[in-house]
């Protein structure tokens, strides 16, 4: 009597997948779930070893993640490169293999023959129709696994799969939000002469690369910053970090905003050539009086006065960070007359598929007035985004210099060291 | 992995694709492949044409300015078509038009290429 036809092995095989896709496993943590699914596994196909190696897109590596029996291997970090070895082969060919003959011609890593498994077999995990990573199970005596056995496994693997693509994106969500908060902080400095207020609204679904920055500098000098990095998810949030560190440290040692902007540039292109942003640095006197203003491909920040209008500054278009080395980089000064409010933003606050900039554009500038800034961000956030979800980030940060000061507004010296949240500097 | 919403078609030895009226995060990776579908094509030189595009947004610039990149690094050049006021504007604010040549119709760009002229 062969297995196949054997009730109590047809029995025995609907138990396994049940107890594989029990919906009790759900109720787990995302670990949990994985060594629950592993011990489980490894009983149902009385394997001696199961482990989860995970591909890194990054490096083209299959790390070990999780095991059962073989917990050296995520102890040890074992890293094998796809396309290479036992594991690296099924990433590679996205296809189950079986391995009769455990030695170094037919796997890369020495713990799996170092341990004495005699017979393997290996599935892709797979979700979103790309390889995720690789589900092995061993033994350590000798066995012909079975078509049915690698069934088994598939199963096993694609809601090892399922749970591993939604715990990262988890991850990468809540990654991405600490960032976000660490390094745009709700709270601003305190600057005599000015108030100031801010917004930060992520886009639906996926948080992205937008930043503001205010800081004082050693001559007294007030640093204004708001870029945008191009993509989303963690990795434009991990590009804006450094980006913003960067330009900290380059506007330590100057003040001319065009230098600052160009080194930056220069720095990202060498350490980072894919990554692309806008970037707005403004430097404003410590009088208040007029600011320097240098855009890297970012829209100009709209001034409004008591009494007129408000307007878009006339400020020289430069090039966005990291598309070629620009041979120049223009500054232009605006004055800031007492009682005129700086908007600065960025373009997911302005930008609708169907609509032209100039438009969105228009529409912010005739939102802005020169009012207490939390007034005035109010009214633009109400008059631009209304109760409409954001497709993008949106960032918007006001600066007003009090009216009123017949001094000229100058101010005492910065405090030495400036009160603020920071991680990273 | 040919994206169906752009073909690239080649138009006088010249790979040509043809953009969408709007690029942003949901179609610039389709658009990225073709870009880079018809850089393969030659010897890296390719028109892109955005004559229907009316939006585009920072993934689509990303886009555009990576298949910049590779055109060039295989020896090559990427020729814009941009007869519209909307692309035109994006790109003068964010300075690309000071790097990208770029031309008002798909006729001027062709005769760019080497050999059309």
């Amino acid at each position: 009597m062969t297995a196949r036809a054997d009730p109590a092995s047809v029995e025995a095989r609907l138990r396994a997948i049940q107890s594989i896709t029990d919906a009790a496993l759900s109720g787990l943590d995302d670990h949990e779930f994985l060594a629950e699914l592993l011990d489980r596994t490894r009983d149902i196909l009385q394997a001696d070893t199961a482990a989860v190696l995970l591909l890194d897109f990054s490096s083209g590596q299959l790390i070990a993640t999780a095991a059962a029996g073989l917990e050296e291997e995520v102890r040890q970090g074992v890293r094998i490169p796809v396309g290479r070895g036992f594991a690296g082969r099924i990433a590679a060919e996205h296809k189950p293999v079986i391995l009769d003959h455990i030695d170094h011609t037919t796997v890369l890593n020495p713990i799996l023959w170092a341990k004495g498994i005699r017979s393997m077999m290996g599935v892709p995990m797979v979700a979103g129709g790309r390889v995720i990573g690789v589900f092995h199970v061993g033994s350590l005596s000798p066995r012909q696994f079975t078509r049915q056995d690698v069934e088994l496994l598939q199963l096993a693997a694609d809601r090892a799969a399922a749970a591993v693509q939604s715990m990262m994106a988890r991850a990468d969500r809540s990654a991405v939000e600490s960032l976000q908060r660490s390094l745009v902080p709700s709270a601003l400095p305190v600057i005599a002469g000015t108030d100031m207020a801010a917004r930060y609204v992520p886009g639906s679904g996926v948080v992205g690369g937008d930043w503001y920055d205010v800081f004082t500098l050693p001559s007294g000098e007030l640093g204004v910053v708001m870029g945008d990095v191009a993509g989303s998810g963690l990795p434009a949030a991990v590009v804006m970090g450094r980006m913003r560190s960067t330009l900290r440290a380059y506007a330590l040692e100057t003040s001319d905003p065009a230098e600052v902007l160009r080194r930056l540039d220069r720095k990202m292109q060498h350490f980072e050539p894919d990554a692309m942003a806008t970037v707005l640095y403004a430097v404003i006197d410590p009088a208040l009086d007029q600011m320097n203003v240098c855009l890297a491909g970012h829209f100009p920040p709209v001034i409004a006065q008591p009494g007129k209008p408000a307007e878009l500054a006339p400020i020289a278009a430069g090039l966005m960070i990291g598309v070629a080395l620009a041979t120049s980089r223009q500054v232009t000064t605006v004055p800031i007359p007492p009682g005129a409010l700086l908007c600065f933003f960025t373009d997911g606050l302005i930008e609708r598929p169907g609509q032209l900039i100039d438009d969105g554009l228009e529409r912010l500038r005739r939102a802005v007035t020169a009012e207490h800034p939390e007034v005035a961000c109010a009214e633009v956030m109400g008059a631009l985004v209304g109760n409409e979800p954001a497709r993008d980030d949106i960032a918007l940060l006001m600066i007003r210099r009090q009216p009123g000061r017949a001094d000229g507004g100058v101010r005492p010296a910065p405090p030495l060291a400036q009160e603020e949240v920071d991680a990273d500097d | 992995m040919t994206d169906a919403r752009f073909p690239v078609e080649v138009m006088r030895g010249v790979p040509v694709v043809s953009g969408p009226e709007e690029i942003d995060i949901t179609n610039a990776d389709g658009l990225r492949v073709a870009m880079l579908e018809a850089i393969a094509h030659g010897p890296g030189t390719f028109v892109m044409d955005l004559t229907r595009t009316q939006f585009c947004d920072t993934a689509g610039l990303h886009a555009l300015v990576a298949a910049r990149k590779r055109a060039q690094a295989e020896g090559g050049e990427m020729l814009l078509v941009m007869p519209g006021a909307a692309v035109l504007r994006i790109f003068a604010i964010t300075g690309l038009d000071q790097v990208f040549p770029s031309f008002a119709s798909l006729e001027e760009a062709l005769a760019r290429v080497p050999g059309n002229g």
